[in-house]
């Protein structure tokens, strides 16, 4: 699981109200060297929830400089979004769990990929 | 304008064959691509743009250089067979100098196309056996033809290596036909001496002679003509469902058995690679082959033999004067008359496509070794990739974008989009491991990992917030493939506000579904719509309690039967109205219906949906 989609993520078990952001409790974090697309990156920072995000970079120990603010006009700061990248999508979850903020409930990640699936009880 | 650095011919005239329901798609896609003109039915058109550009058009099935196109070919109601056949013949055939120069242009194209060959690895192992198997025969082949095309008078040793291979052919069955073939190839030096006896024996001859023994071994055999063998036969019966259109050639349809059907799988793939290993050969043996077109360009009435076969597709009025196989020999036994070719069942060096009907009459040859529909960058197929690109460009993506496929299967669609959007996020989710894990390893193949993100998830609970996402794109599981039509029905409301619920206004929605369940989706979307108590939205069951008072007629009734029966567990289960979030779906009526397309996915119709999400 890349940040990027642990970004986006909501817990919807059955009562909770805020279930975002999730906690990451990782067993195993792989950080791959992936291809820079500036273009990309500068697309999903609008689309980010920059808090939870440095928050997510903090809890793997992968926060480094990154700023608590998104920065100002970053669109043409490549040392920023440089940083942006390697955040959103060089450093992995393999192994893991998600963690619900309310309900406390445990999705586990295995093989880089969560399963955010309910028991029936759940929904 | 960009130009090919071929001089002579900087414009080519090209066809592609697409799918049912798919030519709109394609025509769209070329016009977008190639700038090029249009024509209706298959897609015709001219583009100086590089043939490695032209191969990468993703909705079409086959890629054909166009040899001719002309009016249809119309018989008199008494015209007698013979006058018939001669008459299809002088009317397909033309002039001889229109085969040459296409041979040539072939040639070349194969030649600009070779880099992008060597990348396109045959998926089966079996494949790549019959390949190395045919090649070493083929290299053999060529060698000695390059031997004698230095020594002697080529026509002569035409006439006689096609003696060889009509006696090949008129023996019928498979091992003889190969077994000659092995003898035609140790003979072959022979002829260039010792046979030239056999060349008064005409052509035509030989013809009579075939006809003669087709009449005596029954109509089966004559299938080894049309060069299919086995897969002829099972290759044309899917003809009528996979399109209604009916301008999808046999080598589409070919492919498709060979994607969809298990079973045929590897006969279909033995005998493609079989078919296709000329080709191969042609442009991948490196300078040596290569040569060959710009030897023949010199002398261009005199190239190399150039070894063919007839695939042959007739329908309309002709078709009660001859059958496909006997269109392929008049054509077949008059082209190798009138250009000296050799006909040549199993290992033609080129295919020629006739297409014949009451509106158009088509010859092309196939540019390339596999269909376009082929993708490289895919290790398992699921959704036909022609199609999957279709639905991705109906989403209309742009950069930015957040895409989502709930059911996402082994991601065929995510990377049918993530191949033409660099600056898109694409999120697959599937309930299925084994599918996740197909699409995992899709993703890295196609090295996408960047851009396309998995997770396990149900479709009925997306762990995303509510508007969050740009497009939903979706192949809904229908289909004798998966064993859950009803349960998909039965989820289909819950699946699709959960769809809705994620979908930022603007959002666009693509879904493609089976005939069944796009009525059931219509039909729910028209209750949803329908009356100013369905806006409210109280409750989860809005659109059961007003089902029955707007439309009586009895298929509504009907649907609205599988709503209640679906609707109730889950209403059930979220009656506790705190929970806001989710038991108070947004108004299914936000999604506003944008178009219905009928798509063909091989035995049965898919109907793509578009929907937008708008304010409500």
């Amino acid at each position: 699981m890349k940040l990027l989609t642990h970004n986006m993520l909501t817990s919807h078990v059955k009562g909770v109200t805020k279930g975002y952001p999730l906690l990451i409790k990782a067993t195993e974090v792989k950080v791959n060297e992936v291809d820079f697309n500036p273009q990309f990156v500068t697309r999903m920072i609008p689309k980010l929830e920059w808090s939870a995000l440095v928050h997510a970079a903090e809890e793997l120990g992968q926060r480094q400089d990154l700023p608590d603010e998104l920065v100002p006009e970053y669109e043409n700061n490549e040392e920023f979004l440089k940083k942006v990248h390697r955040v959103l999508l060089e450093v992995e979850v393999i192994e893991g769990c998600l963690r619900c903020p309310e309900s406390g409930r445990e999705f586990p990640i295995s093989r880089g990929i969560p399963n955010m699936l309910l028991n029936e009880d759940e929904v | 304008m960009k130009t090919d650095a071929r001089s002579e011919a900087p414009l080519v005239r090209y066809y592609c064959t697409a799918g049912g329901g798919m030519e709109r798609f394609l025509l769209d896609e070329v016009k977008v691509k190639l700038a090029a003109e249009d024509m209706p039915g298959k897609v015709l058109f001219s583009s100086s743009v590089g043939i490695n550009t032209v191969s990468e058009l993703r909705a079409a099935e086959r890629l054909f250089l166009l040899l001719k196109q002309d009016l249809p070919v119309q018989l008199s109601a008494n015209t007698n067979p013979a006058k018939a056949a001669s008459v299809l013949r002088s009317r397909v055939l033309g002039d001889k100098t229109l085969w040459t120069s296409a041979v040539m242009t072939w040639n070349h194209l194969q030649g600009e196309l070779e880099g992008r060959r060597t990348s396109v690895n045959p998926p089966n192992p079996a494949l790549g056996v019959t390949m190395k198997r045919d090649e070493g025969r083929i290299e053999e082949q060529r060698g000695e033809e390059e031997e004698k095309h230095n020594e002697e008078n080529k026509s002569k040793r035409e006439t006689a290596q096609r003696g060889e291979t009509l006696k090949g052919e008129t023996c019928g069955a498979e091992a003889q036909i190969l077994e000659k073939k092995r003898k035609r190839d140790s003979e072959g030096k022979e002829s260039n001496s010792g046979k030239n006896a056999k060349k008064p024996r005409s052509p035509e001859k030989e013809r009579k002679r075939q006809y003669k023994e087709d009449d005596e071994e029954g109509r089966r055999k004559v299938m080894e003509f049309n060069g299919c063998g086995q897969s002829g036969k099972s290759a044309m019966k899917p003809d009528t469902d996979l399109c209604s259109r009916g301008s999808v050639c046999l080598i589409a349809e070919e492919d498709h058995n060979l994607k969809r059907s298990g079973m045929k799988m590897d006969d279909m793939a033995k005998d493609f690679a079989v078919k296709n290993v000329e080709c191969v050969e042609t442009t991948g043996g490196g300078d040596k082959t290569l040569l060959q077109p710009s030897r023949i360009k010199p002398e261009p009435f005199s190239p190399d033999p150039v070894s063919f076969r007839i695939s042959c597709k007739c329908t309309g009025s002709l078709s009660r004067y001859f059958n496909t196989q006997e269109v392929s020999r008049v054509i077949g036994v008059g082209l190798s008359k009138l250009l000296g070719w050799k006909i040549d069942l199993k290992n033609p060096q080129l295919e020629v496509n006739v297409n014949l009907s009451d509106d158009h009459c088509l010859l092309g040859i196939p540019l390339t070794r596999l269909p376009l529909a082929h993708r490289s960058y895919m290790k398992t197929t699921g959704l036909r990739s022609t199609v999957a690109w279709a639905m991705a460009s109906l989403a209309q993506i742009q950069p930015g974008f957040c895409v989502v496929d709930p059911m996402c299967g082994v991601g065929t669609i995510l990377i049918e989009a993530a191949q033409e959007h660099k600056a898109s996020h694409f999120l697959g989710m599937d309930i299925d491991d084994g599918q996740l894990r197909k699409a995992n390893e899709n993703v890295e193949f196609a090295v996408l990992g960047n851009r396309i993100h998995l997770l396990k998830a149900s479709s009925m609970m997306l762990p995303l917030p509510s508007a969050s996402v740009d497009v939903v794109v979706c192949d809904l599981p229908f289909g004798r493939k998966f064993g859950t039509k009803t349960t998909t029905a039965a989820n289909l409301p819950l699946i699709l506000t959960e769809m809705e619920r994620i979908l930022c206004i603007g959002g666009t929605l693509v879904l493609l579904l089976s005939p069944q369940l796009s009525c059931l989706l219509k039909k729910l979307l028209e209750q949803k719509a329908s009356g100013p108590t369905s806006n409210q939205e109280s409750k989860p069951q809005t659109g059961i309690r007003d089902g029955p008072s707007p439309s009586p007629s009895r298929s509504k009734q009907q649907a609205f039967q599988i709503l209640q029966r679906v609707k109730s567990p889950p209403t059930q289960k979220t009656d506790p109205p705190s929970v806001l979030q989710h038991c108070l779906p947004p108004p299914l009526s936000s999604l506003k219906h944008q178009a219905t397309l009928r798509v063909c996915l091989g035995a049965i119709d898919g109907l793509i949906h578009k929907y937008v999400k708008t304010e409500t």
